[in-house]
């Protein structure tokens, strides 16, 4: 893809430790030959901790980010705003340097089809589940896995629980998965406090944890758009206690408190206690676009950046994981390019190749030879790729799986 | 009025208090006997929320956009039915193919539903596209005959103010060399005026040669043709304080960020309180369509119709003109430039304070009454959202003939004493020895607009 070439390449000579080879042939060269020898994780698929009852043994960890534009990405201006991606992580990583959203560009429908192996068309706000079964109810249905293996937290106020399941006959939400949206309890603790005319307690950590807390206990888990354990009003109590954890860090860190920040909390909570199988987590802080800031965008980009690494030191760090686990991280789609109608970085209407190209990025058990592949990948290739990944058998899906990686 | 005559706005600016573009009680001759004739009847029924629209509000449609609608729908009345079924063969068929007769399509007017049906259909681009070709044809038709206003020179002034942090390495970078770097000596603006405001203040004892005098002199001008967008308020301040105004009689359309809290706060507690679902926002976005803003608008906002409804549109598409002042700024002028297509045009960026914690995750407007932690000034996130924010508003520009080839665009970084200037070269600021100061500035951009 002559396009994006010049990109990928530039912005990757400018990467720590990558040549610094502008032309494509010389830099895929030296790519392999840098890569040659790096040493890649332990590539051994067996293993414990199964909880289901088939499949591969080995685990997947998608991490989906909103819409980010290649240019404040892997771009030489955009490669300031991705350290670890562009980092550590890019040289033991397969990056698909032309992965391409085909479908809707809006927030449920680019997630549904990514998680469906099919274009989805469904309503944008949520009212309806995805119209062909999700790779979460492959994996639970096809291989008996339970639902404590399965989860997407996401921050995403564009989704709803119906994105866990879809309205397929055969399948829906006994298959589902469990999600979760911990933003959402955010914003209800807020709205509460408010309501109540508790605004002082927003401003303290310490009364900030105990309106979360108490939102947390007040049960309406439907509400907040969370279909966890079949729970409506009562979570179930290690769900409850990985919950209450994840908050008593988010606050008492003293750290950032965006939206994502407490997903990447929760996120790393249910790693700890469930050591899901299949872990979907979706950020959102970079969709502040919407509103017109370009500095909170591209924190929300440096954010996503961080917390994507830290997810992969986690999984390293966890026996569990470490070892039997592939990592994908990926945007739903760019966003409008400079100049545009649309107005630009706001938006992600367009039919520009700055709203539908974007990046995968891989890493982990399954990525057998680190490096950068120009051929486009589409959104929906990556269900059927997963769901190999995972042991499901073949599926009929507008998706194909994407060769590179070793099953 | 006969088709082709100006909405009746005179140069004066006593006159200009009917920036009331409207006092229509009925269209122009020609387009009405199009409209008897069943025009409406032939367009393809994705096109007539649009078209609807337009007629219905075309008492608080500016003249450029009664022009374009005029240009259009003559266009169309002047096809016969073979030619016109050429024409709309395309969005015919891809709208067979969607299947929009058995939507839920309103053609009475733009809806969010509307949107969301379109937006989702595999044949959306597609659609686009066709749309496209169709208003494509009725501009050529109409370039030919209409060129006189089109061919004279415009000025858009963007502003960085002084207190935002720029790094005078990089400060142009994202303009790609599009223009030029002028050194300005902004030491006369001194005390408590900005350059900016010094730029537009009328010069001592020349009190009809400050720009907005000019601007406003110009044959066949209404305040439409000349807008100021304020982040803060001291820049429209300083025009109201400037000379004395009549109430309803502005030099230009005024709209200061600040001075429209009122408005926006109403706004944004409509929007909040809407649930996540396509009929409810609808409803909303209906009342608020309907309801009278008139009490929460400043006096220079109050008493222009059609600026009142400008601004109604404005919030209600987004784009962050609800929650930020440099976002209102952007969009805003995009916006104007789009449908009013202003000989002059100012857009000042200004300060957003930092997101608070935990709060900002769930509200973002009214902070400072939710969230008792003292409001901090992003500096430097603000420089950046402006350094992006006004290269977008000359991209807006760019995006119209008019602004190619007869516009002088210069973005002050007012902390640098620097402007980038993007201009013909027959603006003569290219030719002053630098750095220019401020009385030559002004006097270039006179001589350009005269």
């Amino acid at each position: 893809m002559g396009v994006k070439e010049p990109y990928i390449s530039r912005a990757l000579a400018g990467c720590p430790g990558w040549p610094g080879d502008s032309s494509r042939r010389d830099f895929l060269s030296a790519a392999a030959a840098v890569l040659v020898g790096l040493g890649l994780p332990s590539t051994g698929v067996a293993g414990g901790g199964q909880h289901g009852t088939g499949g591969s043994g080995q685990r997947v960890v998608v991490v989906i980010f909103g819409g980010v534009r290649r240019a404040e990405t892997f771009s030489p201006e955009g490669i300031e705003n991705i350290p670890h991606l562009s980092g550590d992580m890019l040289r033991r990583a397969l990056l698909f340097a032309d992965t391409r959203n085909e479908g809707v560009t809006a927030h449920f429908n680019a997630i549904s089809s990514i998680l469906t192996g099919n274009w989805q068309r469904v309503d944008d706000w949520g009212k309806v589940a995805p119209a062909t079964p999700t790779l979460f109810e492959f994996f639970r249905k096809q291989l008996r896995v339970a639902q404590s293996d399965t989860w997407m937290i996401a921050s995403n106020k564009a989704l709803t629980s119906l994105i866990g399941a879809s309205s397929a006959s055969q399948y829906g939400p006994s298959y589902g998965a469990n999600v979760v949206f911990p933003k959402q309890l955010l914003v209800a603790a807020v709205v509460n406090a408010l309501r109540a005319g508790r605004t002082g307690n927003l401003a303290d950590r310490a009364r900030i944890e105990t309106e979360l807390q108490a939102m947390l206990e007040a049960g309406n888990y439907e509400g907040l758009g969370w279909n966890v354990f079949d729970g409506v009003t009562n979570l179930d109590p290690r769900v409850r206690s990985t919950i209450e954890s994840a908050i008593s860090n988010f606050v008492r860190s003293g750290g950032p408190t965006s939206g994502d920040e407490l997903t990447y909390m929760v996120s790393r909570e249910v790693m700890r206690k469930f050591s899901p199988r299949l872990l979907v987590i979706i950020f959102s802080d970079v969709e502040v676009a919407h509103f017109g800031s370009y500095a909170l965008h591209v924190a929300g980009i440096r954010t996503g950046d961080r917390l994507a690494y830290q997810v992969w030191r986690d999984i390293e760090a966890d026996p569990e994981y470490k070892g039997k686990t592939t990592m994908f991280i990926l945007p739903e789609f760019g966003r409008d390019p400079d100049g545009s109608a649309t107005n630009g970085f706001f938006n992600h209407r367009g039919d520009s190749e700055s709203t539908r190209s974007t990046w995968m990025m891989a890493l982990g058990t399954a990525v057998e030879k680190p490096g950068v592949i120009e051929r486009p990948v589409r959104h929906v290739d990556l269900c059927p790729t997963l769901a190999g990944l995972l042991g499901c058998p073949r599926m009929e899906l507008q998706g194909i799986p994407i060769s590179e990686f070793r099953v | 009025m006969r088709c082709g005559q100006s909405p009746p706005i005179t140069t004066l600016k006593a006159e200009r208090t009917q920036v009331n573009i409207a006092a229509h009680d009925k269209f122009p001759e020609q387009l009405q006997k199009a409209l008897d004739q069943g025009l409406l009847k032939r367009l393809p029924p994705t096109f007539l929320p649009f078209t609807r629209q337009q007629l219905h509000d075309w008492d608080y449609l500016f003249p450029y956009e009664r022009q374009s609608v005029m240009h259009l729908l003559l266009f169309l009345a002047s096809l016969n039915q073979a030619e016109s079924t050429t024409l709309f063969r395309e969005v015919f068929q891809l709208e067979e193919k969607m299947g929009v007769r058995n939507w839920q399509f309103s053609t009475e007017e733009q809806t969010i539903l509307n949107a969301s049906l379109l937006a989702r259909s595999p044949y959306y681009q597609d659609w686009r596209k066709a749309v496209q070709k169709v208003f494509d044809a009725a501009e050529e038709h109409a370039a030919r005959a209409d060129t006189a206003k089109a061919s004279r020179h415009r000025f858009v002034l963007l502003v960085i103010p002084r207190n935002l942090p720029l790094d005078s390495t990089t400060v142009w970078r994202r303009w790609q060399s599009v223009g030029r770097v002028v050194k300005l000596d902004g030491t006369e603006a001194g005390g408590s005026q900005s350059p900016a405001q010094a730029l537009l203040a009328t010069p001592r004892g020349k009190p009809r040669d400050g720009l907005l005098d000019i601007v406003t002199r110009r044959p066949g001008s209404t305040v439409a043709d000349c807008w100021i967008l304020d982040a803060g308020h001291e820049l429209v301040e300083s025009v109201l304080a400037s000379e004395p105004i009549e109430p309803g009689s502005y030099p230009a359309t005024l709209l200061s960020y600040e001075r429209l809290d009122g408005f926006r706060e109403q706004f944004s507690h409509e929007i909040n309180a809407m649930q996540k679902d396509l009929s409810a926002a609808d409803a909303v976005y209906d009342r608020l369509r309907k309801v009278d803003v008139t009490p929460w608008c400043p006096p220079e906002v109050a008493g222009v119709p059609a600026i009142r409804e400008y601004l109604r549109l404005l919030y209600l598409s987004g784009n962050g003109a609800l929650i930020f002042g440099n976002s209102f700024v952007e969009w805003g002028a995009s916006e104007a430039l789009r449908r009013a297509r202003p000989d002059f045009l100012v857009a000042r960026f200004g300060v957003r304070s930092k997101p608070k914690p935990f709060t900002s995750v769930a509200v973002f407007e009214n902070p400072d009454q939710i969230n008792p932690l003292p409001a901090v000034d992003d500096l430097p996130g603000s420089a950046l959202d402006a350094q992006e924010l006004a290269l977008y508003v000359w991209l807006a520009a760019s995006r119209y003939d008019e602004y190619r080839t007869n516009t002088a665009c210069v973005c002050l970084a007012e902390g640098l004493s620097e402007a980038y200037v993007i201009a013909p070269p027959e603006f003569d600021l290219f030719r002053e020895a630098q750095p220019v100061p401020l009385d030559p500035f002004r006097a270039v951009v006179a001589e350009w607009l005269s």
